[in-house]
């Protein structure tokens, strides 16, 4: 009986939330404080991301024993776990969450006072200090039944689920993926598959139910769609003026992380992308004057993003797309429905926190040319070691081989406490400068 | 015998010479093919500036150093360089080499995988055919399964002394730095010449340690200074929980395959957190070593920036607390001096621990 008011009431929820939205879509005006003088409205769709991402978190407020929760890593091989009928979370998205909320410092401290040094990762932090205070701006975060953590992006998650598998004393599956130095050998693949097979196997386990594997081929269908839909809605920054920035997509990138598989996402990138194309044919630049278009490399400062995309639209200057989002649509030709698990295993090798740094140059040496750029931002990320090594030697080769300015602002995605307004303005200012 | 030595007689052999990051790599494979490896921990005495043009400043030092040391030419006498992978720095660093720094020498990476076991050890199989061949191609040598099965059992006898050092170790009355050192020759000394040097100081005990007992846990104990300022203040240190030390003794292997014996043992190790491995394995060893030595206290000593390290401490030292068992963190880069405060802090520790322990 308590199920079933449980179910009423969250269907009753989603659809107040999405009677909201819809209402808020078509009565869409930009928020209070807005600089249209030099800001596009932001995107309409920003009010289904919203919801999307409402929705999202709000079934997990209701899931207790519908579902089977599944906790992953953010480039963990997520489709078998849908298949199964698992409920996701991505504790990394949470944080990003808690970040752009400006919820993030607290969280971090709550950790710190447990002995966690300011040096782990701050969504490691954010989330580790979220369990201990049970604080978050989601209302609720469900239990998970098992952990799924991938190391394609970086040693910090092989610990840092170790926390989590002794807090909550639930299964904890780790796939490793042997870092890509220049390129893959079978032996990666192989044992990459084998260690997806293995974990399959355990989520069936958990879940009670066998693999269905044309559900499967389903999910990947799903996820190659949104994928490559993702792409197109990043690569609509090659117009001049590029009708999205970066910090657009920072903002929209929640469901392609937290929803691939699922119908609503593809849906959701099929309307953003005929949204933005709209822009494209009015001549809609993200920022009003664009004067400069560059690129931002690693995660975004979460807690100033207001500000950094303020200060440089003010400057004329459009971060027209970023390596980070790029590399949640980069991979989608990987993606072979047909072959469901040996594609899992060679895409999930391959995200760009697992290869090499000279591959990630050439990445973006690839953008600077295909975006038509004039600089390069890159955030060196106190909190992000393997996505912050290397960027003293690719901004030397942008600089010298590329003959284009490129500037490294320290800071963290998370903690702002690594970031000083100041020292980022001069350096963004000089910037600028160097750019004309 | 110093570093300088075993180059040189390397040299004079026509043997080449491996510079080995930390932390884990197939020792015994490079010696079948006679190149000789000689670990790079730092090394500590650099100045360190030239890897700052690479590197962020929230990199550690074992790897700003490392770094430094190679661009100020320390090591251009060597012919190869094997980074293996053991942490996100060391990973980003054999990266760095291959793509922007670009040394003399080739640069080799390692992986040590960190999955299930059953399958870990298939990859690790392949992993160690694939540096044979790299190994093969550039010394032109194709040792057989049988002169790599004796490079095995020479490392094993090697494992197997270090550990009868450490059951002896009050027995052999030596001073923290001292036992230190001798158990550190294994990070460039053949097994041959590492096993004469531990028999001298089984067979010559000069007398019982004398101090308050700790175990040291962390990395690497760099400064060395660290060492002194625990005798210093009347510690001693009786074991240890390092990965350049302890945490890297493995069990012998058992498979008459060469590469899956390789395999077995690297994948023995007591545990290791750059392995991912679980709490409770790190707590486990911890006790043991507390049972088997009766030390007193535990010194973690962290490398600054060292993730692996900081995120078992909180759960570490919960559980020390729980069973009433004294410790400390204290918190440095590799680079001598020891900061002043960190020297008070460790002093003030064991004398309370001292005065503790009546
Ligand atoms: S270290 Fe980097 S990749 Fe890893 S969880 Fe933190 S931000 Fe993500
Ligand atoms: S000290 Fe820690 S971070 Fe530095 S190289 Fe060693 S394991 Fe990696």
């Amino acid at each position: 009986m308590a199920s079933i008011v449980k179910k009423l009431k969250l269907k009753a929820l989603k659809f107040a939330l999405g009677a909201k939205s819809f209402w808020d879509y078509i009565t869409y005006s930009p928020p209070k404080g807005w600089r249209t003088d030099i800001l596009a409205p932001p995107l309409r769709i920003g009010v289904k991301t919203k919801e999307l991402v409402t929705k999202h978190y709000l079934e997990g407020v209701y899931i207790d024993g519908d579902r089977p929760v599944a906790w992953v890593t953010s480039g963990a091989p997520v489709e078998f776990l849908k298949a199964l009928g698992f409920y996701v979370l991505y504790p990394e998205n949470h944080a990003a969450l808690c970040g752009a909320r400006r919820v993030a410092l607290e969280l971090c401290q709550k950790a710190e006072e447990r002995g966690y040094s300011i040096d782990i990762c701050s969504y490691a932090r954010t989330d580790i200090g979220s369990l201990l205070s049970r604080k978050t701006p989601v209302g609720k975060l469900p239990k998970p039944d098992l952990l799924l953590c991938c190391t394609n992006i970086c040693q910090t998650v092989l610990y840092w689920y170790q926390v989590l598998s002794h807090y909550f004393d639930v299964p904890l599956v780790i796939i490793d993926t042997p870092f890509v130095y220049s390129e893959a050998t079978d032996a990666d693949l192989e044992y990459v598959k084998k260690q997806i097979e293995a974990a399959i196997e355990v989520a069936e386990r958990i879940s009670g139910r066998a693999l269905d594997f044309n559900r499967l081929r389903d999910v990947m269908k799903l996820s190659k769609m949104a994928t490559e839909l993702w792409l197109e809605v990043i690569y609509t920054g090659k117009h001049i003026p590029s009708p999205i920035s970066a910090f657009d997509q920072f903002i929209h990138m929640a469901p392609i992380v937290e929803m691939r598989g699922d119908s609503q996402t593809v849906d959701f990138y099929g309307a953003m992308l005929k949204e933005l194309k709209k822009r494209v044919s009015k001549g809609i630049g993200a920022v009003v004057k664009e004067r400069k278009r560059v690129l931002w490399d690693n995660l975004p400062i979460w807690h100033s993003l207001r500000f950094l995309s303020e200060t440089l639209a003010d400057w004329g200057v459009c971060v027209v797309t970023s390596t980070y989002t790029y590399a949640w649509g980069e991979l989608a030709p990987m993606i072979d429905p047909d072959r469901p698990v040996e594609s899992m295993a060679k895409v999930y090798l391959h995200p760009i926190l697992n290869r090499g740094t000279g591959d990630k140059y050439r990445l973006m040496k690839g953008m600077i040319e295909d975006f038509h750029l004039d600089g390069v931002i890159l955030h060196s990320d106190r909190s992000c070691k393997p996505y912050s090594i290397g960027q003293m030697d690719q901004r030397t080769n942008i600089v010298q081989d590329l003959k284009i300015p490129a500037v490294l602002v320290e800071s963290d995605h998370n903690d702002p406490r690594a970031f000083s307004e100041k020292q980022v303005i001069n350096r963004l200012k000089a910037f600028v400068e160097m750019m004309g | 015998m110093t570093r300088r030595d075993v180059i040189e007689r390397a040299r004079e052999e026509g043997r080449l010479v491996a510079a080995v990051f930390p932390i884990r790599y197939p020792r015994e494979l490079l010696r079948a093919f006679g190149i000789e490896p000689i670990e790079v921990w730092g090394p500590p005495r650099v100045r360190g500036s030239e890897g700052a043009s690479h590197l962020q400043p929230y990199i550690c030092s074992v790897i700003h150093n490392g770094l430094s040391f190679l661009l100020e030419g320390g090591l251009d006498d060597v012919d190869l360089i094997l980074v293996p992978h053991c942490c996100d720095s060391l990973q980003g660093l054999g990266s760095l080499l291959k793509d922007f720094v670009n040394p003399r020498q080739e640069v080799l990476t390692f992986y040590i995988p960190r999955g299930d076991y059953k399958a870990s050890k298939d990859f690790l199989v392949k992993e160690l055919v694939i540096l044979y061949e790299r190994l093969r191609s550039i010394t032109g040598k194709e040792p057989s399964a049988q002169e790599i099965m004796s490079s095995i059992i020479e490392e094993e006898m090697a494992d197997r002394l270090s550990l009868e050092l450490y059951r002896n170790r009050k027995r052999i009355g030596l001073s923290s730095r001292e036992f230190v050192e001798i158990l550190r020759k294994r990070e460039y000394l053949p097994p041959k010449l590492f096993a004469e040097e531990v028999e001298k100081r089984l067979d010559v005990a000069s007398g019982d340690v004398k101090g308050v007992e700790v175990i040291i846990s962390g990395i690497l104990p760099e400064p060395m200074d660290l060492l002194d300022e625990i005798d210093d203040a009347g510690g001693v240190v009786v074991s240890d929980d390092m990965s350049c030390l302890r945490r890297r003794l493995l069990k012998p292997g058992k498979s008459e395959d060469p590469f899956e014996r390789i395999a077995e043992r690297l994948l023995s190790a007591p545990y290791d957190p750059v392995l991912g491995c679980f709490f409770a394995e790190r707590i486990s060893f911890l006790e043991r070593l507390i049972e088997e030595t009766g030390a007193k206290g535990v010194v973690f000593y962290n490398v600054k920036f060292c993730e692996g390290e900081d995120f078992y401490y909180p759960e570490v030292s919960r559980w020390l607390k729980s069973r009433g068992i004294d410790f400390v963190k204290i918190e440095a880069d590799i680079t001598p001096p020891l900061p002043k405060q960190v020297s008070q802090r460790l002093r003030a520790f064991i004398e309370i621990l001292g005065e503790r322990c009546g």
